[in-house]
């Protein structure tokens, strides 16, 4: 039994080494790889299907995320009488927290799980192992494309859903609950700051880089067999997902220190 | 000529273009390949044999450092390979082509695009015209001209194997590798398949390698047949010696017998120890 257990924590420490190893080959084929022009069409394919497709399915989770909070917090404030600052909690949320994760989370299950199963079936059909016959390096031909696509979109991704849980939250508050507009837009507009947008976008790089990564590993790496490349589209996402809320607990907690180090601690109301 | 020049040259001529040393390979513990060792030679065509599953497609992608060994060394021309890195390895393998078992041509484009995709990659001339050029001549030299636009999806299988041939060939490489060329086809395609390997030998003078288990593919393509049989070479030499090879082994294979151990397992294998079938059942030279 111990012994047992001894080698499923050995296959899971080579494991995170592989990964760490695919990581470092990423990264340093990617530096190389900006300054090919090659790489440029290549990323711009990518960026296509990743970032252009992705941009409705974005839009409608940034829409009902506002909505939803708007229809949440609305009772709380209304019985304290704050109902006209109801845009500062729904506006602060999105753009902070909820808009960024939640739009990583689309992604990771729209595009995640498409990239793993693309490279997964390339891989599985020797495809991966023709292009390295041919001499070219698959990481640079076929990761580095997709790495860089979804680190560059993702932020302006974000920025979509947070402006549609903006529209979303505003239409729930103004129409649905009645609550003054011009008081709503006032409260809003002093209380978030382009602090807190920023780092709602700033979050979209690291969330991009894990997805594309991680997928990317997945895939590459999966067994043989269509049961092999289902599993691991499933652990791909798992990853993803597991990472993309780790990176904003991290960003979090580095966030707040550097906004407390420069400026004063603010209320929300 | 001086006759010293004609030594050096027929020297180098019988040196071998690549070199495996001592190649183990393993498997979560399960051992592939067992200390073999292979010299191949320039211009020729070198058949690998053996059974499913002895570790033929395995020392073929070592061939071309696809799989690293164990342990043992790979000399390409004299250098040695299997220890750089997979960028240096880039370079290398542009003097190879390989035609893998299912093709492995890339679903999401058209034939044009997966033949001169190895161009792309290496040389810098992107001229269409060109391209079209080089691209209708390697089809022609499959019988494919004409399928340029075509998905591989709306290939037959006989049809893939010929354009994957085509991308392999599309750098001009000096050896070939060839991988279950004739598994899944038809006597005929397969026999087409066959004299394209012989129309490249001669046309190209490549040195080719070609993994197999169809005998008849073998007797007709190989100057020197190989046999693999759990993971060692145990027969080596032209057609007429593995034909009269004493190995059992050899001769069980290239015969298509079913061995009596083969036998016992399947018995074993059906319900209980009373098995429905007798050995008559499994032998191929039965009515």
């Amino acid at each position: 039994m111990l012994a047992g257990k001894w080698s499923h924590a050995e296959a899971m420490i080579r494991d995170i080494g592989r990964f760490a190893r695919f990581n470092w080959r990423v990264t340093s084929t990617s530096f190389l790889a900006c300054s090919h022009r090659s790489t440029y069409p290549l990323v711009w394919t990518q960026m296509n299907i990743i970032g252009v497709r992705s941009v409705p399915v974005i839009m409608v989770t940034g829409a009902f995320v506002g909505m939803t909070l708007a229809i949440q917090a609305y009772d709380q404030l209304a019985t304290m009488g704050f109902e006209e600052r109801l845009g500062v909690l729904i506006n602060i949320s999105v753009v902070k927290e909820l808009g960024p994760v939640l739009a990583a989370v689309m992604l990771a299950g729209r595009i995640g799980g498409a990239l793993t199963a693309e490279l997964g079936t390339m891989n599985v059909t020797e495809q991966i192992d023709a292009i390295r016959s041919m001499g070219t390096d698959p990481v640079r031909y076929l990761v580095v494309p997709r790495v860089l696509a979804c680190l560059l979109l993702t932020p302006l991704l974000i920025i979509y859903a947070d402006l549609m849980g903006v529209v979303g939250g505003a239409m729930v508050s103004l129409l649905h609950f009645g609550i003054n507009g011009r008081a709503y837009w006032d409260y809003s507009a002093n209380s978030v700051e382009l602090w807190d947008v920023a780092i709602g976008v700033i979050k979209g790089f690291f969330f991009g880089a894990a997805i594309a990564i991680v997928s990317c590993y997945k895939g590459f790496t999966c067994r043989e067999g269509s049961q092999g490349v289902g599993q691991a589209c499933t652990e791909a996402f798992v990853a993803s997902f597991t990472l993309i809320l780790a990176i904003d607990l991290a960003i979090a907690f580095v966030a707040k220190a550097v906004y407390l180090t420069f400026w004063p601690m603010r209320g929300l109301v | 000529m001086t006759e010293k020049q004609e030594i050096d040259r027929a020297a180098a001529a019988k040196k071998p273009v690549i070199e495996l040393k001592g190649i183990c390979k393993t498997f979560d513990r399960r051992v592939v390949l067992d200390d073999v060792s292979l010299a191949i030679e320039e211009g020729k065509t070198t058949v690998i044999i053996g059974p499913s599953g002895c570790g033929k497609t395995v020392l073929i992608k070592h061939l071309i450092c696809l799989l690293r060994p164990t342990a043992g060394e790979i000399y390409f021309r004299d250098q040695r390979i299997d220890h750089l890195s997979e960028r240096a390895l880039g370079a290398i393998r542009t003097h190879y082509g390989f035609l893998f078992q299912a093709g492995a041509l890339f679903d999401s484009q058209t034939v044009f695009q997966n033949i001169v995709f190895p161009i792309r990659q290496h040389r810098r001339e992107t001229d269409m015209s060109e391209l079209e050029q080089i691209v209708k001549a390697k089809l022609a030299m499959v019988g494919l001209d004409g399928f340029q636009n075509y998905y591989p999806a709306n290939l037959s299988g006989g049809q893939r194997k010929r354009v994957a041939l085509a991308r392999a060939i599309a750098m001009d490489p000096e050896i070939i590798l060839y991988d279950e060329p004739t598994t899944g086809l038809d006597p005929i395609r397969s026999g087409i398949i066959n004299e394209l390997v012989l129309k490249l030998q001669r046309e190209l003078s490549v040195t080719s390698v070609v993994v197999t288990h169809d005998m008849n593919s073998a007797y007709k393509i190989a100057d020197r047949i190989i046999m693999l049989h759990n993971g060692m070479i145990v027969a080596d030499g032209d057609a007429d010696t593995i034909r009269n090879h004493p190995h059992p082994t050899v001769q069980q294979f290239i015969h298509g017998e079913v061995s009596d151990e083969d036998l016992a397992v399947l018995r074993m294998s059906g319900k209980g120890a009373q098995s429905q079938f007798s050995p008559q059942d499994f032998d191929p030279r039965s009515p």
